[in-house]
């Protein structure tokens, strides 16, 4: 997985330095370079999207104007793609990762596989945010989280594989607000869950209200689907009678477990990132250009015709949350892990 | 929705579809997808994947004319290669081998592909009229597939096994087994443990089909090819191999290309199922309901066109809870969802709503028409040509075998860019070899592959979700009766055959262990490995395991006492082919040449990388392997540098690994 017709990886960031520096004074170190973004999931889906939309505008705004590609690696939710960068994967500012930010809650808790310290990737920034909120549907009977409180039996949460978004936030909800919640895991993405909700399957489901908004745009217009709580710091604009998950906890516990747990990782949940090792500046210039890119006019109207939203985080920003999750009180990590891992 | 306003829209989206530059981005979409669809190992999913940063400049209309295009007639043209070389030209049209090719071998290419393409087309516009039929109805019939429902639709699938395991039932359960058992290799979805990865991160999600497929069907032929170093049809009939022959034979057949066409629409409608499945269940209704099911296996043109028509009319059925629920019937139609994504486009109600009212129904209806129109443009094209295609057959294997191992392996790898895909192609064309050689049944094993996740996901999912209470949903009953029917069905009809006639005489008793019994002694070993190796695995993931392997180790150990004791034989699905003689001692050596470039490949491609390595490997392979002259093996050589370096590095950037050799010394390649 290393680019062909470029400097090869193998020679060595000194190498690559001394001639990139010495090039500089003629020109720009991304001129005629290849720049890759490699994505950990399969073609077609959200991370691929944005991935492509972002690599559609980025080189215009690299000094030197690279061709920027976009790379399919997927396996194991990402965690195959994301290894790869941190281990074989050139540190040359040439290879730029993107992957699920909840594998690096993993990390924190110890998930098997990951072979990661998600605090040595460089972090270039992020174009969205992956705020939760949850959606139920009025057929359930529950459409406040009163009567979810009031509720006799378990609600059925939907979920997708272990660690997934989905999963997690109505794990962390059950056990944070305690409500009576029986987290139903196994299904294949937010389709499946969509899916399993209108059919009566489900009570409801949680992740991104980013994409529930707009992929369940009909049903949620319509009232059959009531967004019954959101798990963010502040309330969404378009859904500000909606109860914070954070402002129903009733314990300082339960407050610490939705922030580390669903609200924190929110904000690095679509990272672009460069291997360790990658030189400062080369991290400086595409940080510079993604932020660049989140602002032209023209991406902006490719994401406003794909419908993606766009809530910029800054590398510094990411990077700085990623360390306080890893630095997590071992305490609250047994919290979590208790939480998560019933 | 008033009649009128559907009539319109299905007339706007005819006009769209003709509209100048529409058409050519559809034609250029056909071109594509033809060529994929005939090369092996290149396969659709991966080359729409391949396709869609392209559609960023295009209409909506057009991208989907362009993709859909594209999609529409790989089915089609792969059904091609399947019946004229034996080796897949999609993953989709594995069954129309087991059928086509004894019928290109026999000489009757041209009738195989006249069958083929003829019931491709009736497929593909039953697919299509499926997805416009379905439009007004579509949300209350997906609606009621849930998670139990699915779970039976699996099972049911699974009892078609009988079918398709010719006279050799418990071989065929064992295959399926399996088949059932390789499924659960990967991450356990529900509760994320690690089962039979090996620690290996690219097991995490399982095994793909594509290098399975690829493996099992494909390289069993090259093999077979290289050593009988004839041309594939060892024999020539007149009038009878004619092409429109087998166009005849899709209209006396009417009736089951109509069945199987329905087969596969409705399978595409379950999300989980795709062409992967469906064209097994055809084959084996094909079968089923034949009078004279001996005949299958060695050439009967049904075993063509049942996974004919079903493949083709799936991409219909997959659509209609792509379109009206944004949830992908299949794979496909997983990366058409990104085209949606990239052009605004939310599925769902309003896909099914007229443009007058805010929503995109003539888009949705110009689906319907690209369908129809590729496929109605590559089966024109393909029989304006079809008599010099066939003619291919008598190439002599020679030449054909080495760029078609570089495409293989090219397939293999480039569904996900994993080099390890190609060690798994290896693995499975040994495991089909052996298996075709022993006279085993392999598309048992494809069938429990395929269906062995969906089963175990939807088991979970409707007992967590409804407790025991599942089993009294009214959908579930009725899918348990249609089940107990199926299975019983044929046991019981044996039965009266078998007290109709008189007992066969019994086999002469020789106990003899010889490589049959060698080979069901490796699967009981590999089973009884398999749990062991589950003990830790807890209840939720160790369950479907345990399940699946002590019937599965019983039924090993029974066909062991079978081998040994040689009762129970009878000829497999495909009997033997009149080969021409060879001494064993060429024969030997031949076949251990033929493995020696099959691995040679792989290992070229890992030590030098594709460019270099895999084209190296086809030079010598022509040159060394089968002795062609320098100007033939230069010419096929070259030509695959341009494809692989050409296409695949110059024009979609696809990532090849550049070689572990010069990793390790260093160098770089330009």
């Amino acid at each position: 997985m290393r680019r062909r017709h470029l400097l090869p990886a193998a020679i060595g960031a000194a190498a690559v330095l001394s001639s990139a520096s010495g090039a500089a004074l003629a020109q720009p170190f991304y001129a005629g370079k290849t720049v890759r973004i490699v994505v950990g999931l399969a073609p077609g889906g959200g991370f691929d999207t944005y991935a492509r939309v972002i690599g559609r505008h980025l080189g215009k705004h690299i000094p030197g104007n690279p061709t920027v590609i976009v790379d399919n690696m997927p396996g194991a939710g990402s965690l195959v793609m994301t290894n790869f960068l941190y281990k074989v994967a050139a540190p040359d500012g040439l290879t730029i990762g993107h992957f699920d930010g909840a594998l690096i809650l993993g990390q924190a808790l110890g998930q098997p596989g990951i072979e990661f310290d998600a605090r040595k990737f460089e972090y270039i920034g992020a174009a969205a945010r992956e705020d939760v909120a949850c959606g139920v549907s009025k057929a359930s009977g529950i459409t406040t989280i009163d009567q979810w409180r009031a509720a006799k039996t378990p609600v059925k949460i939907g979920g997708l594989a272990p660690g997934s978004t989905p999963t997690n936030s109505g794990l962390i909800l059950k056990t944070a607000l305690g409500l009576r919640t029986q987290v139903v895991s196994g299904y294949k993405g937010t389709s499946a869950l969509r899916l399993a909700v209108e059919s009566g399957e489900i009570a409801g489901a949680c992740w991104s209200w980013q994409s529930m908004r707009v992929t369940w745009r009909k049903a949620l217009e319509a009232g059959e689907v009531v967004p019954i709580v959101q798990v963010v710091a502040k309330p969404f604009p378009d859904i500000p009678n909606v109860p914070l998950a954070i402002n129903l906890a009733t314990t300082e516990e339960a407050r610490q477990l939705i922030r580390a747990g669903v609200q924190n990782p929110a904000a690095f949940a679509r990272p672009l990132v460069l291997p360790p090792g990658t030189p400062q500046d080369r991290v400086a210039i595409l940080r510079t250009a993604l932020a660049d890119t989140l602002k032209d006019p023209a991406f902006l109207a490719d994401t406003e015709k794909a419908k993606l939203s766009i809530d910029p985080a800054t590398g510094d920003e990411m990077a700085q949350l990623v360390a306080e999750v890893l630095a997590l009180d071992p305490a609250l990590i047994v919290k979590l892990k208790a939480a998560l891992y019933p | 929705m008033p009649i009128a306003e559907m009539a319109e829209a299905f007339a706007a989206g005819l006009h769209q579809v003709l509209a100048p530059g529409t058409f050519g981005l559809m034609l250029f979409g056909i071109a594509l997808g033809f060529a994929v669809g005939i090369l092996p190992g290149l396969g659709g999913p991966t080359t729409l994947a391949l396709m869609l940063p392209f559609i960023f400049t295009m209409q909506p209309v057009e991208a989907f004319a362009f993709l859909l295009g594209m999609a529409a007639v790989t089915g089609t043209t792969g059904d091609i290669t399947s019946v004229l070389f034996g080796v897949p030209g999609e993953p989709t049209t594995a069954s129309t081998i087991v059928d086509g090719h004894p019928m290109a071998k026999k000489g009757e290419a041209g009738r195989a592909l006249g069958a083929a393409l003829m019931s491709s087309l009736v497929g593909a516009v039953f697919g299509a009229l499926a997805l416009a039929a379905a439009i007004p109805v579509v949300r209350p019939l997906v609606l009621t597939f849930g998670s139990p429902e699915l779970f039976m639709l699996a099972v049911l699938g699974l009892t078609f096994v009988a079918s398709l395991s010719g006279e050799a039932v418990v071989k065929g359960l064992i295959a399926a087994g399996m088949g059932l058992m390789l499924a659960t290799i990967g991450l356990d979805p529900i509760s994320g443990t690690e089962r039979y990865t090996f620690g290996q991160l690219f097991l995490w999600d399982g095994i793909g089909l594509v290098p399975i497929t690829i493996g099992f069907f494909a390289i069993p032929e090259i093999i077979d090819l290289a050593v009988q170093r004839s041309a594939i049809a060892r024999s020539t009939v007149g009038k009878l191999g004619g092409v429109m022959e087998g166009v005849k034979d899709t209209f006396r057949h009417f009736c089951l290309v109509i069945r199987c066409s329905a087969l596969g629409a409705y399978i595409g409608v379950i999300p989980g199922m795709g062409g992967g499945v469906s064209q097994w269940l055809a084959y084996a209704h094909a079968v089923q309901s034949s009078p004279r099911r001996e005949r299958f296996g060695k050439g009967a043109v049904e075993g063509v066109l049942g996974p004919g028509a079903a493949n083709n009319s799936t991409l219909g059925g997959n659509l209609i809870p792509t379109v009206a629920f944004g949830v992908p019937g299949g794979v496909m139609t997983a990366i058409l969802l990104g085209a949606f994504t990239i052009h605004g486009l939310v599925p769902g109600p309003s896909m099914l709503t007229p443009e007058s009212r805010g929503g995109h129904l003539s888009l949705t209806f110009s689906f319907v028409w690209t369908i129809v129109i590729s496929n109605l443009v590559t089966v024109t094209i393909c029989f304006l040509f079809l008599r010099q295609l066939a003619k291919v057959t008598q190439i002599r294997g020679s030449v054909l075998t080495p760029p078609i191992l570089l495409l293989v392996y090219l397939g293999a790898f480039a569904e996900k860019n994993a080099i390890e895909d190609l060690l798994l192609v290896l693995i499975f064309g040994a495991i089909g070899w052996a298996m075709e050689k022993l006279r085993w049944p392999r598309p048992p094993l494809i069938l429990g592959l395929v269906l062995g996740p969906l089963a175990e996901n939807r088991l979970f999912l409707s007992v967590d979700n409804y407790g025991a209470a599942w089993l009294w949903r009214p959908g579930v009953l009725v899918l348990i009766a249609i089940t107990l029917i199926g299975a019983l069905y044929p046991v019981f009809k044996r039965y009266l055959l078998r007290r109709e006639q008189p007992a066969g005489h019994a086999a002469v008793r020789t106990l003899a262990f010889d490589r049959t019994a060698l080979f069901t002694l490796a699967i009981v070993a590999a089973t009884a490995w398999a749990l062991w190796e589950s003990r830790g695995f807890g209840l939720r993931a160790g369950l479907f395991p345990w399940a699946i392997g002590f019937p599965l180790l019983a039924l090993g150990i029974l066909q062991l006492f079978f081998d040994v004791t040689r009762m129970g034989q009878h000829a497999g699905t495909r009997s033997p082919e009149p080969a021409p003689e060879i001494p064993p001692a060429v024969l030997a050596t031949r076949t251990v040449a033929a493995f020696g470039w099959i691995l040679g490949f792989p290992l070229a491609i890992w030590l030098l990388g594709f460019t270099i390595g895999g084209v190296l490997c086809t030079l010598l392979a022509l040159k060394i392997g089968s002795r062609e002259r320098w100007p033939i093996s230069l010419a096929i050589a070259a030509g695959a540098w341009t494809f692989v370096y050409g296409v695949f590095v110059e024009a979609l950037h696809v990532p090849f690994p550049p070689g572990a050799l010069f990793a390790w010394l260093h160098v770089s390649v330009p």
